[in-house]
């Protein structure tokens, strides 16, 4: 996926040209051929190095500036941006929508560097419904619904809360429901190299519900399969069967 | 008999004065005098559409947002997110460019009813306006007709303009019924609007199961216990 070239004030450009430090779990090429996914050794840096950074003092840095860009949109609405209700709707909107897209501030090498432990368990965890609020990238309106993930560990596995700690980081971004559901296998996969990993997202679009077509009650489901997952039918049912109950 | 009119001053952001609103406000609601001040009807509040010259302005403003918040505006998913987001924007606003007589002119009718008439589990999808994010919930609505109905669908149709604003929920429940009762001049109106706070549930305090209600009460539905329970009763089923 190309996602250009981050522009984060402050100096911080990191992106796609990869940080200068990783948390030392950058998958072992030869380890297990599907957890580097379809990528050769040199193009496989972790996901983690794609990941954009914005600091909190970034975040001070553009405040005025969305803040500017709110006013302009509340007259550009036609509303009357000195009116009591809407004196320091700038602000909070800016606040509200830094606070929507914050998972470009955290990296996952942060949150989950202690929290994976050596157990010999080689059955399948599941930890579902977890409630996920993004941005829908193209109206800039949310969508919220439940992510639903499992793995089958591989002598290694992770603290659960960790799990919803990754569907935070990547869904509170700018996103589309599908890169976000890759974007946690992968993250799992990258920290764990587990024999399997399964994502699935159900979600409720705002920007078709609200606006568009306006359907209420549709409901966009992503899955993402990989390893024994994908490979294994029986493997994927079971896990499938186990999110809907 | 001109229609109830409702004391309004600019400072009052559309909303008429909350402390004499039901008796002295309307006509034929109670006894206090009605003061033929210098009034507007609600409806008069309705601001001026925007133009095209809006739209490039909310896209610029969208460029510079998706800027501030460190993203690249030029990749290929945010290319036409600007334009997209400013329609979207202006469709959850519309609201300010629709107007009642507009759309109910034609569908009031004389009937001869005197029971309470219920649409109940109107969706409505709004703005708030201190965020500038979505809350969305159901809206329950009574009257009691007084010799003239309306047309069912015009309920809804009053639930989107006023809800299609950049909103508070406890004035979106009070314009809707203010509305009707400028209109059909009922023996009463309820409105009840049961809603999830995106502002809360996603940020804030993210209490994800939280919902807010109001009520407005008019006429019979303030005045009168029995008639105000058969409304709730019948519109929570």
């Amino acid at each position: 996926m190309d996602r250009g070239t981050p522009l984060v004030k402050g100096g911080k450009a990191e992106g796609l040209s990869g940080s200068g430090t990783t948390s030392g779990k950058v998958p072992v090429a030869g380890a297990g051929g599907w957890q580097n996914g379809h990528s050769e050794p040199q193009r496989a840096a972790a996901q983690w190095q794609e990941e954009r950074t914005r600091s909190l003092e970034d975040n001070q840095l553009s405040l005025p500036s969305l803040e500017a860009a709110y006013s302009a949109i509340l007259r550009g609405l036609g509303e009357d941006p000195e009116r009591q209700g809407l004196l320091k709707t700038p602000w909070r909107a800016a606040t509200a929508m830094q606070f929507f897209t914050k998972g470009y501030q955290e990296k996952i090498s942060d949150i989950l560097n202690d929290a994976i432990f050596d157990e010999d368990h080689d059955e399948m965890v599941i930890v579902k419904d977890i409630d996920m609020f993004s941005m829908c990238e193209h109206h800039l309106v949310p969508f919220i619904g439940k992510v639903s993930i499992g793995y089958l560990p591989n002598r290694k596995v992770i603290g659960v809360s960790k799990l919803a700690r990754i569907v935070e980081i990547y869904s509170r971004r700018l996103q589309v429901q599908e890169r976000l559901t890759k974007q946690i296998a992968k993250a799992i996969t990258e920290a764990l190299q587990p024999a399997g990993v399964g994502v699935v997202i159900e979600a409720t679009h705002m920007c078709m519900v609200m606006r568009g077509v306006q359907k209420m009650n549709s409901k966009t489901v992503t899955s993402t399969m990989l390893g024994v997952f994908r490979e294994d039918p029986k493997t994927r049912e079971e896990f499938l069967t186990l999110i809907r109950n | 008999m001109e229609y109830a009119k409702q004391i309004v001053t600019p400072d009052m952001n559309g909303v008429c004065c909350a402390k004499n609103f039901v008796a002295s406000c309307f006509e034929g609601f109670g006894d206090q005098a009605f003061e033929p001040k210098k009034v507007t009807v609600q409806w008069k509040e309705e601001k001026a559409p925007s133009g095209a010259d809006a739209l490039a302005a909310l896209e610029g403003a969208y460029t510079s947002i998706l800027r501030g918040l460190g993203e690249n505006p030029e990749r290929q998913g945010l290319l036409k997110t600007p334009r997209r987001a400013a329609k979207a924007m202006q469709f959850f606003t519309k609201g300010y460019q629709d107007s009642i007589p507009d759309i109910l002119n034609d569908a009031i009718f004389d009937e001869d009813h005197d029971e309470i008439v219920i649409v109940k589990n109107i969706d409505m999808f709004s703005l708030c306006e201190h965020h500038l994010v979505p809350f969305f919930g159901k809206v329950h609505i009574g009257y009691l007709p007084n010799k003239k109905v309306v047309g069912l669908s015009k309920l809804a149709r009053i639930v989107e303009i006023y809800s299609r604003r950049l909103q508070v929920q406890e004035r979106l429940t009070k314009q809707i019924a203010v509305a009707i009762t400028e209109a059909l001049k009922p023996a009463g109106v309820a409105v009840v609007i049961e809603a999830t706070h995106m502002c809360m549930v996603m940020r804030g305090v993210q209490k994800i199961n939280s919902k807010t209600l109001t009520s407005t009460m008019l006429g019979v539905f303030r005045e009168d216990q029995k008639t105000r329970e058969e409304f709730l009763t019948l519109a929570k089923e």
